[in-house]
């Protein structure tokens, strides 16, 4: 926690180049990635062509460390991107590509190259197991189902494992484009070892957890925006049903929690970038905060519009999916608690 | 973007000594257990040392004001009669009679001359522009009649920024004036209230009060503009955004809540249960802390409107787990045998309600985001316009 004699700035606000960044990637979803698009892509949840037009754009490349092709932007920009990504629902694995690109520019292997190219042209997948590597027990992996290569941790080694061709998609209610992965198997790689393996994975899978917090932050805030315009024009009693402050109240809620988690994700990402060993709490802190936002965002933008909103013809129910599907991946967002509170006994004197 | 360690330079490591210098010899423990007895929000021998340093409304750089601010805070200083001056003299500033100004503003600065709000009435709650205090012109004087309560610091200051009925004929809002009223004037009369959370504030009754028309803030009926700028830093804080303020209005009551927790997981590690372990060897106790530890830090970083809501929330669930969390002695209050860490807990606990009111309730500040971050429709109520049972005002 905060050292009592420390004066540390809480400035949230974005430079005049983040901006630029936010309001880019802003534009391309807006423009691209309308929810007849993220509606077209399923039941896989993934749309070859966008990908593929996102990152010619940089989305992935642009934070690489320099000699891997990299741009100079931060996890701070990485995540804005994520925010625009979660509020357009687009189906495609940017945060998977992401973090696995950093991941494999940390640890390189031999012919490790062509993965990590693949995922900063939005070619070829390689993504990231997100829970360790029990023997003979297969996992559900983000983007596993479009991907021909994942890397994770199996027992004190970062490995990478390559399949002929993606497995079979495990369709699911968040509608991603996940499927079983067995990395135990022998045909896999050893990418490091011992204290780096796990430090590298440990860095990349919380990377992962605030690029999806801020992703779901998006999410929070287009769902939220989706009740809240329906509740303007939708009347009763002769009175816009916004006006009530039973609906009012609800969504005044949302915003409070999509507020907090946003900001709280925003400082989890700069202190990852900047400060990683200073606030390792603000990690699991804006998981859990984001995680809850969405399912709270979701469930009161589908519910303030009454029983349209629980029709599959309301955009909402995309939301409300994969607000769901996009909390669980890493596991019980709520046990991102005992991490805190770990740091905490460990740390309060 | 930025969170970094702000370098504390030479001249400010020194500023910061100075602050602690200051705040070891006038925030003392006989300080803290006046408040604690009193419930005052001041002392005056501080108040009267804040205006020695030049520190009732300081020119400082930001990074001086946050060390200054951060270090009373945490020292529990008693401020709040402080902090209602500051509020008020924005509006003296602005909109007192030349004279006026010139007379009161070297007092203010001095500490001799104090302000508190005279807003709320009995039954108007958070509605504060449905008020029936009346003032009515007599030559040059006007004559209030009328009750208000909830004028926190009335006993310790000299003036109360006034909010009065000069119209009740026009719409609630176009009907005001505000008064910079003495409180020494005949027919004013202070009650003590004292609430759940400790604090002291008052009833105030206006009997014909006789006050001069240079104790008029502004034009007539033209209060609610008045009001506004005090209201609004009241409801938002300064707007300053360097990192160097709060977010939000409750953020003090945010870190409050941080310190009750450092108590508890002091307590956690060094209570013993039946079994001989300490509470924080179970997970599920760790799960509790780190949920409190998280609303705190998601307090501190909502914005506005919804961090005032956030941090009261906050406060009200977390207080009260903790309390479930260590058991009766934390409901010891400090002093008493037992008690935990000065009785911290029990201090949060009860005065945790207050601040889900004080300065609006969340409730307001939820019509707030609702119309204003979120553009909802207005509600349409009775009486929103319109001054409710005017005619029956005293």
């Amino acid at each position: 926690m905060e050292q009592s004699f420390e004066l540390r700035r809480n400035d949230y606000s974005l430079s005049d180049d983040q901006e630029a960044v936010r309001q880019a990637f802003a534009e391309f979803f807006g423009q691209e990635c309308p929810t007849t698009r993220v509606r077209a892509a399923e039941p896989l949840g993934h749309d070859e062509a966008l990908w593929h037009q996102l990152a010619k754009l940089g989305a992935v490349s642009m934070a690489l460390p320099e000699p891997a092709g990299g741009d100079g932007a931060t996890l701070v920009d990485l995540l804005l991107v994520a925010e625009e990504y979660g509020r357009a629902l687009a189906p495609v694995p940017l945060v998977e590509a992401a973090v696995t690109a950093r991941l494999l520019a940390t640890c390189p292997g031999p012919g490790t190259g062509r993965w990590l190219a693949g995922n900063a042209e939005g070619t070829e997948l390689t993504t990231l197991a997100l829970h360790p590597v029990r023997p003979g027990a297969p996992q559900l992996v983000p983007g596993g189902a479009v991907a021909r290569a994942v890397v994770g941790l199996a027992g004190d080694d970062l490995v990478l494992v390559t399949a002929a061709e993606p497995p079979r998609l495990a369709p699911n209610q968040g509608t991603a484009p996940l499927a079983w992965w067995d990395l135990s198997g022998p045909s896999r790689q050893v990418l490091a070892t011992g204290d780096a393996a796990r430090g590298a994975y440990r860095r990349a899978l919380a990377e992962w957890k605030v690029l999806t917090a801020g992703a779901l932050a998006g999410l929070a805030d287009a769902v939220k925006r989706l009740g809240a315009e329906f509740t303007k024009t939708r009347y009763t009693m002769g009175v816009p049903i916004g006006s009530l402050q039973g609906v009012a109240h609800p969504l005044a809620d949302v915003e409070i929690a999509v507020a907090g988690a946003r900001n709280l994700t925003r400082k989890a990402a700069w202190f990852l970038e900047h400060e990683p060993d200073a606030r390792p709490e603000l990690v699991p802190m804006a998981f859990a905060e984001a995680a809850r936002a969405a399912t709270t965002a979701a469930a009161v933008g589908l519910h303030v519009q009454g029983g349209f909103g629980f029709t599959l013809e309301s955009d909402v129910t995309l939301h409300f999916r994969r607000a769901k599907g996009w909390s669980v991946l890493a596991g019980d967002p709520r046990a991102e608690l005992l991490a805190i509170g770990d740091r905490l006994a460990a740390t309060v004197h | 973007m930025d969170f970094s360690a702000v370098v504390l330079d030479d001249e400010l490591e020194a500023f910061a000594a100075e602050v602690r210098e200051f705040v070891a010899a006038h925030v003392t423990d006989e300080v803290r257990a006046e408040e604690r007895r009193t419930g005052s929000g001041f002392n005056l021998a501080l108040h009267k040392a804040m205006g020695a340093k030049g520190w009732i409304v300081p020119r400082l750089d930001r990074a001086r004001l946050r060390i200054l601010e951060l270090a009373l805070e945490a020292a529990d200083a008693p401020l709040i009669t402080l902090s209602t001056t500051r509020l008020v003299l924005s509006a003296v500033e602005r909109y007192a009679a030349a004279d006026l100004r010139a007379e009161l503003l070297p007092k203010v600065l001095a500490g001799d001359v104090r302000f508190c709000l005279g807003y709320t009435e009995p039954d108007g709650g958070s509605d504060i522009a449905a008020a029936k205090t009346r003032a009515v012109r007599d030559g040059d004087e006007w004559v209030v009649n009328g009750q208000k309560v909830f004028t926190t610091g009335a006993q310790n200051c000299q003036y109360t920024f006034l909010i009065t009925r000069t119209d009740p004929s026009v719409p609630k809002h176009k009907g005001l004036t505000m008064f910079l009223l003495p409180l020494e004037t005949p027919g004013v009369e202070i009650g003590p209230i004292h609430t759940v959370g400790g604090e002291r504030t008052n009833v105030v009754y206006y009997g014909d009060v006789r006050v001069p028309d240079r104790y008029r803030l502004g034009p007539v009926n033209g209060g609610w503009a008045v009001l506004r700028g005090p209201l609004d830093e009241e409801h938002f804080g300064a707007g300053h955004t360097d990192g160097l303020a709060d977010l939000n209005i409750g953020s003090s009551w945010a870190r409050l809540q941080r310190r009750g927790l450092a108590a508890a997981v002091r307590w956690a590690r060094t209570a013993r249960r039946p079994d001989g372990s300490h509470p924080i060897d179970d997970p599920t106790v760790r799960v509790r802390l780190g949920r409190i530890a998280l609303d705190v830090e998601a307090a501190l970083g909502t914005p506005g409107p919804m961090g005032r809501v956030r941090v009261s929330e906050t406060l009200i669930r977390g207080s009260a787990d903790l309390v479930d969390l260590v058991g009766p002695e934390a409901l010891l209050p400090q002093g008493t045998e037992g008690c935990w860490e000065d009785g911290i807990l029990d201090y949060a606990h009860r005065f945790a309600q207050g601040t889900a009111i004080y300065g609006g309730t969340t409730e307001v500040f939820r019509n707030i985001i609702a119309q204003h971050v979120l553009g909802l429709p207005r509600p349409v109520l009775p009486g929103s316009k319109a001054l409710v049972g005017a005619g029956t005002a005293r």
